[in-house]
């Protein structure tokens, strides 16, 4: 049976006899993955495409086209201009700390020696966390009674009680701490599997060469890690672009729409309100188009560190 | 950063671990090298440990606390007497302990039938996944064929389409087979995840090519090669995205928010928050809430527990395979 078609042990790619049939089989192995991914993702993308060129409402039977008056409509939107100045907002005090957060607790964690398993344990919790009862849990300790457990910790610093979830000014971060409180546990688990896989070879032998303490992160972990930084980076990112739960829960959007995020905007006047559902496919099209641009850019970018590292070893 | 690497990446490849005593001199590491000036640098801190590891510890400790609070916070919560937004209690210690909010709550929020929905739905979502996801990432990561830069691409754009995007098409796909409002309406649409596919395949990547090279040379087909060689070996690869999957439907929120109308078949996150939702009527009892959020974050939290082992194994696998 030559169908096995792998790389060889210089690389290559083997090619054996009997193309046809190994067409065949490469089908059938493909086939229920695309038959999902065909039905449930990539048809029903095609078919928001098509209303978000229409005036379809989720509730009226009749529609008509309408072109690019949706597209026209989201960039005079006021609403839809604060919901992504709030979505970049969130992005920015979301995706930087947890990133430089994950990354010090587990180049922190990588050298405990005792206690290992209780410290991954403790780090681990908030990715298992369920959104929904986090969320309870955050808006009981930010309640905006002066009783309440944020309020108190303040107080001891002699602040007023302040109404988190109620004002306009501390309704975003907050959501945003509980979506970062995650975040960080989720970029520590990825970083700390991409301190795993460096092979104890290249840190003894850099210490044989003096290399330790801050000049070792400096030249040969951090480089080490970058492609994990670029994956993290973007994938984090497109993730905190699609916020919605933490807000659905906490705040739905408020006050003043001061927390509403893109994907609860599309949410709000898809699912809601009027039902607008063609403007609604319209705004998450233009959704689609940068992340696909910012996982197209990251791709990019781990390509060339790759073809960088393949030229230097 | 690339300059560093350049430096650094064949002093682990020319020099295997030995336990050679004081570093070489300059001359034998070429002249790129920067390491004279590091290794005096590095030299005193080696003499204060103290220091850099206080700092390890201070940060681990804050780390952790920020981590397990809200945890401690919820159970500090459910234990303690009723709470309303007009008597709040944030005593770390509850000033009585009392186990009623649970009872009340697993009544109030319909909480063992929402478990069970959850559970049953999530497995459900696993096996699908599994096994659509495999063979894919078996053929992506090990098989040649025409289009297959092409297909791994579709993948990774199904990758970036918010659910949002594909939750109307979904619903009314959904509807016309009849599946609304029932339990396989929660699963069918999760029957495959870009993410997994891609995880997999790159664990599978990193098989070298001489074992797959070997089941060729011992006859074995594109099937038992799939079966007896890849399978086993990404075992680990396997059990971690495994956990994502679990927590991930487990904690879905949008989807049921559509599909599950009747409270019957509501999963653990819709329960929660329909009993919040229901209570905010009235003056919302926080320890109930509370209850209620610990209950439906038990299995996922079960899962997480016996997994870290799991999830461990998978880590270091990574780095032995490679």
């Amino acid at each position: 049976m030559e169908d096995a078609r792998c790389v060889d042990d210089r690389g290559r790619w083997m090619t054996g006899v009997g193309g046809g049939r190994v067409g065949w089989r490469v089908g059938a192995l493909l086939a229920p993955a695309f038959v999902g991914l065909g039905v449930f993702v990539l048809g029903p993308a095609l078919v928001s495409a098509f209303i978000a060129g229409t005036d379809k409402t989720l509730t009226g039977p009749h529609f008509g086209w309408v072109g690019t008056a949706n597209a026209r409509t989201a960039f005079s939107d006021s609403d839809l201009g604060g919901a992504v100045r709030n979505t970049l907002v969130y992005c920015l005090i979301t995706v930087i700390p947890a990133v430089a957060i994950g990354l010090a607790l587990a180049l922190a964690a990588e050298r405990v020696a005792h206690g290992r398993a209780l410290v991954r344990f403790a780090l681990f919790l908030p990715v298992s966390a369920n959104i929904v009862a986090m969320a309870v849990v955050f808006a009981y300790m930010f309640d905006s009674s002066p009783d309440g457990f944020a309020n108190t910790v303040v107080g001891l610093f002699g602040v007023a009680p302040v109404d988190w979830l109620g004002d306009t000014s501390t309704a975003l971060p907050v959501v945003a701490l509980v979506g970062g409180w995650r975040l960080t546990s989720f970029v520590f688990i990825v970083y700390l599997a991409g301190l795993t896989a460096i092979p104890r070879s290249v840190y003894e032998a850099a210490d044989v060469d003096g290399i330790r303490g801050f000049a070792r992160l400096r030249h040969i972990t951090l480089p080490l890690l970058a492609p994990t930084t670029v994956f993290l980076g973007v994938f984090v990112t497109i993730l905190t672009l699609q916020t919605f739960e933490t807000v659905a829960v906490l705040t739905k959007g408020g006050p003043l729409n001061s927390s509403t995020t893109i994907i609860y905007y599309i949410y709000e006047v898809g699912f809601t309100g009027s039902f607008r559902i063609g403007y609604a496919s319209m705004i998450a099209l233009l959704l689609l188009a940068v992340i696909v641009a910012l996982g197209a850019g990251g791709a990019l970018l781990g390509r060339r560190i790759r073809r960088a590292r393949e030229a230097a070893a | 950063m690339s300059a560093g690497t350049n430096s650094d990446a064949p002093i682990g490849a020319s020099r295997p671990p030995t336990p050679a005593g004081p570093p070489a001199p300059a001359g034998r590491r070429g002249p790129a090298a920067p390491s004279p000036t590091a290794a005096r640098a590095a030299r005193p801190r080696r003499r204060l440990p103290g220091a850099a590891t206080l700092a390890r510890l201070a940060l681990l400790t804050v780390g952790i606390v920020v981590a397990v609070l809200p945890f401690v916070w919820m159970l500090r919560t459910a234990i303690g007497p009723s709470q309303t937004a007009l008597a709040l209690d944030s005593n770390p210690i509850p000033s009585r302990v009392q186990f009623h909010s649970f009872n009340q709550a697993w009544h109030a929020g319909d909480l063992g039938p929402a478990l069970l929905t959850g559970i049953a739905v999530s497995l459900a979502i696993l096996a699908l996944q599994l096994a659509t996801a495999v063979p894919a990432a078996y053929a992506f990561a090990c098989l040649r064929f025409r289009g297959r830069t092409a297909l791994f691409a579709v993948v990774l754009v199904t990758l970036l389409v918010p659910a949002q995007v594909t939750a109307v098409p979904n619903y009314v796909t959904i509807s016309a087979l009849g599946f609304a409002d029932t339990r396989v309406g929660l699963v069918l649409p999760f029957m495959t995840h870009a993410g997994m596919i891609f995880m997999l395949r790159q664990y599978m990547s990193t098989i070298p090519a001489s074992v797959l090279d070997a089941a060729r040379m011992d006859g074995l087909g594109t099937w038992r090669t799939l079966r007896s060689i890849i399978v086993p070996l990404a075992a680990p690869a396997i059990a971690s995205v495994s956990v994502f999957s679990f927590l991930l439907s487990y904690n879905e929120y949008l989807w049921p928010l559509l599909v599950a109308r009747s409270p019957g078949i509501a999963t653990p996150p819709l329960a929660l928050a329909r009993l919040m939702t229901d209570s905010s009527a009235i003056i919302p009892d926080f320890a109930e809430l509370a209850a209620a959020a610990l209950i439906i974050s038990l299995p996922s939290l079960a899962v997480f527990v016996v997994a870290q082992r799991r999830l461990a194994a998978g880590i270091t696998g990574t780095g032995a395979g490679a």
